[in-house]
């Protein structure tokens, strides 16, 4: 036992000392910090310069309407657009087009909205600017339109309409969201929240099982590992390493689940500070997730980093690695691809079954526990199920790794590696 | 008491009997040499002593005890192919191996501050090994393996990629071990070394075990059968006499097997008539190098 811990110490300490283990610390939720607030800003960012456009109505007649409609003001005070010329009905439209081109290049004119004939049958209007890039110009000057031209066709039915937004805005529907605890207003936080974590556990459970691989190989091709196994046994050094490995996973986890509560918690002030009036919705993470999180990702890392480990000791160079890694990988990746399937529907047998398949139950059972808390026993249940192939995998994965190890030469093959279990 | 008894051990790997029905021991105190060529089986042999490896049948004791995690502990082990951790400090690697040979790591920090020092690489204790010279890499690699102070020394090849300064440190640190009682288990191709290091030896061939004992002794039953001669001039004469076997060239010297019977006056008769100068003529036990390529070469014919 002393031994074990020698390893696992040794492993734990020289992997948080490491470089790369301090930059993916902090700077993941720096970076992820940083991007939110990123987010927040450019969402909420604003021109603070009135642009000048001009309108060439082909169908004639919409410019005062469109005028009117594109009256709003900037934050600060400044009217948003202003309509500089309007072209009705011209002789030669190419000439036209033409003329405000060169303008829009000399830089007099930020723009121009083009009506094609007919606009009111179901016709595209165009708008001309050098930067087409800003979402909320598209939705500005769409609506504009749009009001001009559904205004028309009213009174051409003979409906005289004076203010359109008040006839036609739509109706807003809520979400809320019903669990036993009771009912939260869903603004999307729910599936953020399966989302994140789902990938959180995707990306640390291929991360720290190429981790755990990289440690094994890396013993095999410096070639201590025959000095290591000459003083402990080879699989109180697998599972010395494996946990050591974890070890380190769970102080990045808890440093960024610390941080992760801190920007919880002040995120809503970090934004109001960056711009006033932006509310966020609040991210509920319900009890349940928080416990069954640690609890499906260690058990997934034992399941997985096994795997990785045996990967490790059968390859002899990390080109040979890297072309193994795939039975490792490709279930990881699988689990990944059927987030659609399980959001679209929890509850649906196709769902139910994908989550209580052990190689997947631990990003997938996440999913569904952080959307909508599956029946108990499908949690007891999906847990047992990947413990006992968790037990059998890293059995059988010691069983490679302790013949793997002192093997070196070309790659072997999967009825070699097989053949390596059966060894006494 | 035997340091190492290896009792009628069997180990294959799939369709290759790597060793076969192998027996020997090597008693307490002795430098014993592990011979054989290439793929005859002395890595898994020592791999089964350490407990790296099962045998299939057969038994193996290490000073009298069947093999245990305490059995693992006695042994210090130096393999052909070197290697430590690349990106750690000298002295953290020397520490760890030590606390894992069974010393605190107290007493492991205490023993590589000397161990350093007395093979002066103190002023590199916080150097990561990537940053030592492929010699120095060597001296720590020694000392990871003596450091537990072990009862019984597996060192194979050690004196690869040492300088004779380093060499002649690594031979003395030898025999004082030997002195405090250790027992030494050289596996190495220079026949040589064997010849000046160890009191006893096992020749491993295909796996089994051709020829083991007292060094000298056996040396002793093959007779001086072999002629040393350092001359100036036509050493033709040697063959042209019809006395003797085979002809070794060395340069400075020439080495020679009588043939059965033969006497060696007339080969001495023969270089006189021919003019040749003689400096030194002896009659010597055949060279180790000789026993061995008679035994594995006569065995693969």
């Amino acid at each position: 036992m002393r031994k074990f811990w020698l390893i696992v110490k040794r492993e734990y300490v020289t992997r948080v000392r490491t470089k790369g283990f301090i930059f993916a610390t902090i700077l993941i939720p720096i970076l992820s910090t940083g991007f939110f607030a990123f987010s927040i800003f450019m969402a909420t960012r604003q021109n603070d310069r009135t642009m000048n456009i001009a309108i060439l109505d082909n169908s004639g007649g919409f410019a005062d309407a469109i005028s009117k409609s594109l009256r709003n003001n900037l934050p600060n005070g400044l009217p948003a657009f202003r309509v500089v010329q309007t072209i009705d009905r011209p002789s030669s439209e190419k000439d036209a087009r033409k003329e405000l081109l060169a303008q829009v290049n000399a830089g007099s004119l930020d723009g121009f909205l083009v009506l094609p004939k007919n606009i009111t049958g179901a016709k595209a209007a165009e708008f001309h600017t050098r930067n087409t890039g800003d979402f909320t110009l598209e939705g500005t000057i769409g609506h504009a339109v749009s009001d001009a031209v559904i205004t028309r066709r009213l009174s051409d039915r003979g409906i005289h309409v004076e203010n359109l937004r008040d006839v036609i805005h739509n109706v807003e529907i809520k979400m809320v969201k019903v669990t036993r605890q009771g009912e939260t207003e869903e603004k999307g936080q729910t599936f953020i929240t399966a989302i994140v974590l789902a990938m959180l556990l995707y990306m640390t459970l291929i991360m720290y099982g190429i981790v755990t691989m990289r440690s094994v190989l890396e013993e095999k091709t410096t070639r201590i590992v025959e000095v290591l196994i000459s003083a402990v046994t080879p699989f109180q050094l697998l599972a010395g390493k494996i946990i050591g490995v974890a070890a380190v996973a769970f102080t990045q986890y808890l440093i960024w689940i610390t941080s992760a509560s801190l920007l919880g918690a002040y995120g809503g002030a970090m934004a109001a500070a960056l711009r006033p009036g932006s509310s966020i919705p609040t991210l509920h993470v319900p009890p349940l997730v928080l416990i069954s999180l640690p609890v499906y990702f260690l058990l997934g890392y034992f399941l997985y980093a096994s795997m990785y480990a045996a990967i490790g000791a059968a390859a002899s160079n990390e080109q040979d690695a890297q072309q193994m890694q795939l039975p490792a990988t490709l279930p990881i990746v699988m689990s990944f691809i059927m987030f659609n399937v399980l959001l679209r529907d929890p509850n649906s047998t196709m769902s139910v079954v994908l989550s209580e398949i052990p190689f997947f139950s631990p990003i997938l059972m996440l999913l569904r526990i952080s959307v909508q808390t599956p029946p108990l026993w499908q949690i007891a249940l999906s847990i047992l199920l990947l413990i006992l192939t968790a037990l059998g995998v890293v059995y059988l994965s010691a069983r490679i790794y302790r013949v793997g190890v002192l093997m070196y030469g070309k790659r072997p093959s999967l009825v070699e590696i097989l053949r390596w279990v059966r060894y006494t | 008491m035997d340091a190492v008894l290896v009792d009628r051990v069997t180990k294959s790997y799939d369709s290759v009997t790597a060793v076969n029905d192998l027996s020997f021991a090597i008693k307490q105190g002795a430098v014993f040499g592990l011979l054989g060529p290439n793929g005859a089986g002395k890595t898994t042999t020592l791999r089964m002593m350490m407990r790296i490896l099962v045998p299939d049948t057969g038994n193996i004791r290490i000073l009298g005890e069947p093999l245990t995690d305490k059995t693992q502990d006695l042994i210090g082990y130096l393999p052909e192919e070197r290697g430590l951790y690349q990106r750690m400090e000298i002295g953290k690697i020397l520490v760890f191996l030590g606390a894992l040979k069974g010393l605190t790591e107290k007493e492991a920090g205490r023993r590589t501050g000397a161990w350093l020092e007395r093979f002066e690489l103190t002023k590199w204790t916080k150097k990561k090994l990537i940053d030592l010279s492929k010699g120095m890499q060597q001296k720590v690699q020694f000392i990871a393996a003596v450091i537990h102070q072990p009862p019984l020394l597996i060192l194979d090849e050690p004196f690869t990629g040492l300088d004779p300064v380093n060499a002649i440190l690594v031979k003395d640190i030898m025999l004082e071990l030997r002195a405090q009682g250790a027992t030494i288990i050289l596996s190495t191709h220079r026949m040589e070394q064997v010849e000046m290091m160890c009191d006893s030896i096992c020749l491993i061939h295909h796996g089994r075990n051709v020829l083991h004992g007292d060094l000298r002794a056996i040396k002793k039953s093959y007779g001086k059968n072999t002629l040393r001669i350092e001359c100036s001039g036509d050493g033709n004469f040697l063959n042209q006499s019809g006395l003797v076997e085979n002809v070794n060239h060395f340069g400075e010297v020439t080495e020679a097997k009588l043939k059965p019977g033969a006497d060696p006056q007339e080969i001495l008769k023969a270089a006189v008539r021919q003019g040749v100068r003689i400096n030194r003529f002896e009659l010597v036990e055949p060279p180790l190098n000789d026993i061995f390529i008679e035994k594995v070469g006569g065995a693969r014919a």
